[in-house]
C-alpha cells in the first residue's frame, strides 16, 4: 500500500511553462494515483459490504459474488442484538464527548497561547502525559473510584465525563493558533475585547476547519470506545455500540460472520454521516485568507 | 511576495502572551485539568503503586516486592525482544503512514473535479471499529482460503503464511496499523494544507517553481507543525492503540525467539494486566512505558518544536 | 392524617417491592440463538416463582466476563450467578468471590453425567454447576476420503491411522491438506488425558497447587512428536493464528483439508456448512497416540458460579435457577439447539426415547467418547490458576514446533515456560 502511495509522490504537478497538454496529463495522473489509493485502501470495507450480503457459512470463503442474505443478516442484528438501542446510545456518547473536548480543549489552548503564567510548562506538560495512560491500563484503579466514590455506574456521566479532556485537542489548538497572526489578537486588546470575546469572534471562525477535523476524529474515538463502558455499565439499557458488535462476535463459538458484516456495516453509518457533514468544515479554506 | 503580519517569527510560545492575568488562564484550563487529575492521574497513581507488589486482581493480593517487578521485566529476553519490536513497529508506521497520508492529502488538495468525493472515500474506512477491521484483514490473509492467496495463488501461484511466518505476521500488522491510522493523518493534513497561503504557493508556481518544487520548498515547511503533531500523536498511537488490532489479526503472534513476533509493549501489558491477572507486573510495564513515552516527549518537545515552522 | 396514610401505603409497596429477590445472571454467549433460550428460561422461571426475578446479561467474553465480576465483586455488587470458563477454575475458586454450590443447599448430583461433575468438584466440594460442555471429536470429508481411496466408515482413531490415510491422500493430488485445526491448548490437555497421563503434578492439581507440568512425559512426546510427522510430511494447515476455531473450520468446510479436529459443539453448524459447501461429513472419536488405551475425555465448557458476597436468598435463587435451566428437559434440549452435551443422565435417556440418535447419527459417536471416559486424575481435568497463560504457553510451543524446533527442544522450553508461569502463580500464597 505504502509503495503506491510513494510512487504517486513524484507524479506531482510538474508546473512548466506551457499549460496546456502538461497539465491535463498531469491532472489524469493525479485522478488515476487517488483511485488506485482509494480501491486499496477501501478494499477492507468493499469486502465486508459483500460479505454482509453473503450467507454466514460463505463469509470466511474468498466469494466474491454478492448474495441476498443482506437483510436477512439485518434484521437478526437488528432486533436481536439490540444494535439500534446501542447506536442511540453511542450517540449520545459520541457527541457529547466531542462537542464537550472540543470547547474544553479550546479554552486549555486559549490559556497556553494566550497568557504568561507561572507554571505553564508544567501544566502543559501533564496535559500531554495523559496521553500516555490509556483507560485500559487505568480501569481497574479508574472503576473504584467511578463505582464507588462516584457511584455513577450505570449513568451516561460514568462513559461520558472521565473523556471530556483531550490532550489531542489542546495540543492541536495550541499548535494552530499559534500559527495566528499575533497583531490580530494584539489588535484585539487594544479595542478592549477580551479573550473569550477573542476567542468566540476570532480564533473560532479562523479555526473551523482544525475543529471539524478533530471532531471526526474525537467522533471515532468515542464510538470505538469497548472496554470501559462494559465493565462500568451493569444496565443494559445505555450499553454501547461496541459492545453490541463483539456480542455478535464474541458469542462463545459459532459465530454468525454474515449478521456481524451486516452488523458492522449498519453501525459505520453514523460515523459516516458525520465525515460527510464535516468534510466540507476541515477542507474549508482558513478563514484569514478568504477575509484579507 | 508575504504579507508583513505572516513575517513576524514567533518561534518561543512564551512570547506570546497578549493578554493579562494571572487567574484568568487558570480559569480555563481548570476543567481540563480537573477531568484530568480526577480520571487520569488519581487511578494513575494508585494503578502505579502497584508496581511495586506482586499482587493479582482476581485473587485481591498484594504482596511488597519493591523493585523486583522491574528488575524481572529488565533482566526478561522476552521483554527486551518485545521492546524492540515496538521500536521497529512504531518507527515504521509512524514514517510510511505519515508519508502515505501526506502524499494522498496532497493530491487530493489539488484543484481537480471531484476532489471532494475523494477526500471523503480517503477517510470513510476510518468509520470501520478496530475489532471489525482486524477480523477482515484476518479473513483477507487466512492462507488457505483467503482472498488475498487466492489471487496470489492464481497469478504467481504463491500462498504466503502471513499469519505464523514471523516477518511476513510482523510485516502484515504494520501495514495493518499504517492503513487504520491513515484517515486520522489524511483528516489532520488535509486540513492543515487548506490552511496554507493560496497565494505564496500560486506565487512559488508563477515564479516558475516545478510541481515536486512547490511542495518541497514551500508547502512542507509550512506544514511542520501538523506534522510534528502528528509525529507526536502517531507515536502514541503506535505505542499505546495497536492492541486490538494484534489481538485480533495475529494474537500476538507466532511465536518466535523469545515472545510473539506481532506482540508489542501494549499488548505484553495487556496480556499479563487483563489475561493472565498479573497487576502487579503489568502496572510496573505501564510504569516503565510511561517513563519511555515522557522521555521521547520531552526529547521531541526540545529538539522538534524549536524547529517548528510557526506563523510561517 | 392524609399524609400518615401515603407513608403506610408507600411502606406497603415498598415492602412488595423489597421481597423479590433480584438475581442477575452474566453469561458469554452473544448469538441470540443461545441468549434467547437463556431469556426465555428465565421468562419461565420467574413467572413460577414470583419471588425471584432472574435477569440474564451478555457481559462480553468469558475473559471480559470474569473481569467485570470480580471488579463488581470488590463493590459489593457482583451478579449472584456467573458463568465462568473451565480454565478459569482454579482462579475462581481462589478468588474466593465464589461459594461452592454444594454448600448453598444439598443438591442431588447423582444425576450427573461423571467426568462432567468430576471436572467441577474439588476437594469433595462441587463448586459449581455444569452448564455448557463439549469435547473434541474428529471430522472428516466423506467424498474426499473416498476420491482418496479410503474408506469413509473407518475413519482413522490413532495418530498411525491418520498418518496413514495422509499418505494416501497425498498420492491422490486432491488439491487439499490432509489434516488441519486451530492450535489450541485444549486439544493437548484432551490427548494427555486419554492416554491417562495428568497434565500437571500433585494429582493434576488436584490434590495440592500444581508446581510443575508434566511436558516432559512420554504422553507429551506422543502428542508433540505426532505434530512433528504431520510438520514433516506437509500434512498440517492451520490459519497461522492460534485458537482460530473459526478460521480453522472455514478451512474444513471449504474443502482446503479432509482431516479436522473441533468440539463436539459444532456438529450441527460444521454438517451445515459443508452441506452448503456440497459434501458430506462424518464424524469420528478423538484420534489418540497408538499403543494406548483410550482412556476418555476431559470435559471442556464452562460452569455456573454462585457469588459468595449475595444474600443467602439471592444465592439459593440462583442456584434453583442454575438447576432449573439445566434440568432433564431443558438440558436435552439445550443439547439440540446448540450441540453442547447434555450434562444428566436423564437428558440422554430422553434424547434417547426421542429418537434424537437415529435423527443425527453424528451425535452418537461424541457421547459415547464422553460416557466411556474413565475416571481419574489424568481424565478428571488439570486444575491450575495460571491455566489461560499455560495452555497459551503450550500453544506457542506446537507452534514453533511446526516452524521446525525439535520434538526435544519445543517440549524443553514449554516446559520450562509453563512451570515458571505456575510457579509465579503460586507465589501469589507465600
Amino acid at each position: 500500500m505504502a509503495r503506491e502511495v510513494r510512487g504517486s509522490v513524484p507524479a506531482l504537478p510538474t508546473v512548466g511553462a506551457g499549460r496546456g497538454k502538461s497539465r491535463h496529463g498531469r491532472v489524469w495522473v493525479t485522478h488515476l494515483a487517488l483511485i488506485v489509493a482509494i480501491l486499496i485502501i477501501s478494499a477492507p470495507l468493499l469486502f465486508a459490504l459483500i460479505k454482509s450480503t453473503q450467507i454466514s457459512s460463505d463469509v470466511l470463503s474468498p466469494k466474491l459474488i454478492p448474495g441476498g442474505a443482506f437483510f436477512d443478516n439485518l434484521s437478526g442484528v437488528w432486533v436481536d442484538a439490540k444494535l439500534g438501542r446501542y447506536m442511540f446510545n453511542s450517540t449520545v456518547l459520541a457527541v457529547s464527548v466531542t462537542v464537550g473536548k472540543t470547547v474544553l480543549s479550546l479554552l486549555a489552548a486559549l490559556a497556553f497561547v494566550y497568557f504568561r503564567f507561572p507554571l505553564k510548562g508544567l501544566a502543559f506538560t501533564l496535559v500531554l502525559l495523559s496521553l500516555m495512560l490509556p483507560t485500559e491500563v487505568l480501569i481497574i484503579a479508574l472503576f473504584d473510584l467511578v463505582s464507588q466514590d462516584l457511584k455513577w455506574a450505570d449513568t451516561y456521566a460514568a462513559i461520558i465525563v472521565p473523556f471530556l479532556a483531550s490532550a489531542t485537542g489542546t495540543f492541536l489548538f495550541r499548535q494552530h493558533f499559534m500559527n495566528i497572526p499575533t497583531s490580530l489578537a494584539d489588535a484585539a486588546r487594544i479595542d478592549g475585547c477580551g479573550p473569550l470575546l477573542y476567542l468566540t469572534r476570532i480564533l473560532i471562525p479562523m479555526s473551523w476547519n482544525t475543529i471539524g477535523a478533530l471532531a471526526v476524529i474525537q467522533f471515532v474515538y468515542a464510538w470505538d470506545q469497548y472496554i470501559w463502558p462494559l465493565v462500568i455499565l451493569q444496565n443494559d439499557d445505555k450499553q454501547v455500540v461496541q459492545v453490541g458488535l463483539r456480542r455478535l462476535i464474541e458469542v462463545g463459538g459459532q459465530t454468525d460472520w454474515g449478521a456481524v458484516m451486516a452488523g458492522a456495516i449498519v453501525t459505520m453509518i453514523p460515523p459516516l454521516i458525520v465525515f460527510t457533514a464535516l468534510q466540507k468544515q476541515f477542507s474549508r479554506g482558513f478563514a484569514l485568507t478568504e477575509d484579507k | 511576495m508575504l504579507k508583513p503580519a505572516r513575517v513576524q517569527n514567533t518561534t518561543e510560545a512564551e512570547e506570546r502572551a497578549v493578554f493579562r492575568g494571572t487567574a484568568l488562564p487558570w480559569v480555563f484550563l481548570l476543567p481540563s485539568l480537573l477531568i484530568l487529575a480526577v480520571f487520569v492521574y488519581l487511578p494513575a497513581l494508585q494503578t502505579l503503586r502497584l508496581a511495586a507488589y506482586r499482587a493479582n486482581v482476581i485473587l485481591g493480593t498484594e504482596r511488597f516486592v519493591g523493585l523486583a517487578n522491574f528488575t524481572e521485566l529488565l533482566l526478561s529476553p522476552a521483554y527486551r525482544q518485545v521492546a524492540l519490536q515496538t521500536f521497529v513497529f512504531t518507527l515504521l508506521t509512524v514514517t510510511l503512514g505519515l508519508l502515505s497520508a501526506l502524499g494522498l492529502a496532497w493530491l487530493a488538495s489539488r484543484p481537480i473535479r471531484g476532489a471532494n468525493t475523494y477526500r471523503l472515500l480517503l477517510i470513510y474506512p476510518y468509520a470501520l471499529s478496530p475489532a471489525i477491521a482486524g477480523t477482515l484483514w484476518l479473513f483477507l490473509f487466512n492462507p488457505e482460503i483467503g482472498l488475498v492467496n487466492k489471487i496470489l495463488g492464481a497469478l504467481f501461484d504463491v500462498r504466503p503464511r502471513w499469519l505464523d511466518t514471523p516477518s511476513l505476521a510482523f510485516g502484515l500488522v504494520t501495514l495493518a496499523a499504517i492503513w487504520k491510522g491513515l484517515a486520522y493523518n489524511i483528516v489532520f493534513y488535509l486540513a492543515s494544507i487548506q490552511n496554507l497561503p493560496g497565494d505564496v504557493m500560486e506565487a512559488a508556481e508563477i515564479d516558475g517553481a516545478s510541481g515536486a518544487q512547490v511542495f518541497w520548498r514551500v508547502a512542507f515547511p509550512l506544514l511542520t507543525p501538523i506534522t510534528f503533531f502528528l509525529v507526536f500523536t502517531n507515536v502514541i498511537s503506535a505505542l499505546f492503540d495497536s492492541f486490538a488490532l494484534t489481538d485480533i489479526l495475529t494474537k500476538g503472534g507466532p511465536y518466535t525467539g523469545n515472545a510473539g513476533a506481532t506482540t508489542f509493549l501494549v499488548y505484553q501489558l495487556y496480556q499479563d494486566g487483563f489475561v493472565n491477572f498479573k497487576t502487579g507486573a503489568a502496572a510496573a510495564q505501564a510504569a516503565l512505558m510511561l517513563a519511555l513515552v515522557a522521555f521521547i516527549t520531552w526529547m521531541q518537545f526540545r529538539v522538534g518544536e524549536r524547529r517548528v515552522h510557526y506563523g510561517s | 392524617m392524609r399524609n400518615v396514610k401515603t407513608i403506610l401505603l408507600t411502606l406497603a409497596l415498598t415492602g412488595t417491592a423489597t421481597a423479590q429477590t433480584t438475581v442477575e445472571f452474566w453469561h458469554s454467549f452473544g448469538d441470540a440463538k443461545r441468549t434467547g433460550w437463556i431469556q426465555a428460561r428465565a421468562d419461565e422461571f420467574n413467572k413460577a416463582n414470583p419471588g425471584i426475578k432472574v435477569v440474564p446479561s451478555y457481559k462480553g467474553s468469558y475473559n471480559d466476563s470474569l473481569q467485570a465480576t470480580i471488579l463488581a465483586a470488590r463493590q459489593n455488587k457482583a451478579p449472584a450467578l456467573v458463568q465462568i470458563f473451565e480454565v478459569g477454575s482454579q482462579l475462581a475458586l481462589d478468588s474466593g468471590a465464589f461459594q461452592p454450590i454444594s454448600s448453598i443447599k444439598a443438591v442431588d448430583f447423582s444425576d450427573y453425567i461423571k467426568p462432567v461433575i468430576n471436572y467441577y468438584t474439588i476437594g469433595g466440594k462441587v463448586n459449581s454447576l455444569p452448564f455448557n460442555s463439549s469435547s473434541p471429536v474428529l471430522y472428516f470429508n466423506q467424498d474426499l476420503m473416498k476420491k482418496a481411496g479410503l474408506n469413509p466408515k473407518t475413519p482413522p482413531t490413532t495418530y498411525g491411522g491418520l498418518l496413514k490415510a495422509c499418505q494416501k491422500i497425498e498420492a491422490a493430488k486432491l488439491g487439499a491438506t490432509c489434516f488441519g485445526m486451530s492450535l489450541n491448548g485444549w486439544f493437548v490437555e484432551q490427548w494427555m488425558a486419554q492416554q491417562g497421563a495428568p497434565l500437571l503434578n500433585n494429582g493434576n492439581g488436584r490434590q495440592g497447587r500444581a508446581t510443575a507440568t508434566n511436558l516432559d512425559s512420554a504422553a507429551a512426546k506422543n502428542i508433540f512428536g505426532f505434530f512433528k510427522t504431520l510438520q514433516a510430511n506437509k500434512a498440517f494447515t492451520y490459519t497461522g493464528k492460534l485458537e482460530d476455531w473459526d478460521g480453522s473450520d472455514a478451512i474444513f468446510t471449504n474443502q482446503k483439508t479432509v482431516f479436522h479436529i473441533t468440539s463436539t459443539a459444532d456438529i450441527g453448524n460444521i454438517r451445515d456448512a459443508a452441506k452448503t459447501s456440497g459434501f458430506t461429513v462424518g464424524v469420528g472419536v478423538l484420534p489418540i497416540a497408538d499403543g494406548t488405551k483410550r482412556n476418555g475425555v476431559v470435559i471442556g465448557g464452562a460452569s455456573l458460579w454462585v457469588s459468595k458476597s449475595v444474600s443467602k436468598a439471592q444465592a439459593e435463587g440462583a442456584l434453583d435457577f442454575a438447576l432449573y435451566m439445566t434440568n432433564t428437559k431443558n438440558m436435552a434440549d439445550w443439547h439440540k439447539l446448540t450441540g453442547y452435551y447434555p450434562v444428566r443422565q436423564s437428558s440422554i435417556e430422553l434424547l434417547r426415547k426421542q429418537g434424537w440418535f437415529t435423527q443425527s447419527p453424528l451425535q452418537l459417536v461424541a457421547f459415547n467418547q464422553l460416557t466411556k471416559t474413565v475416571p481419574s486424575p489424568a481424565t478428571a481435568g488439570g486444575l491450575n490458576g495460571a491455566a489461560i497463560q499455560t495452555r497459551k504457553i503450550i500453544e506457542d510451543g506446537l507452534q514453533k514446533l511446526l516452524a521446525g524446533q525439535s520434538v526435544e527442544a519445543a517440549l524443553q522450553e514449554t516446559k520450562a515456560r509453563a512451570d515458571a508461569a505456575l510457579n509465579e502463580y503460586n507465589a501469589n500464597f507465600k
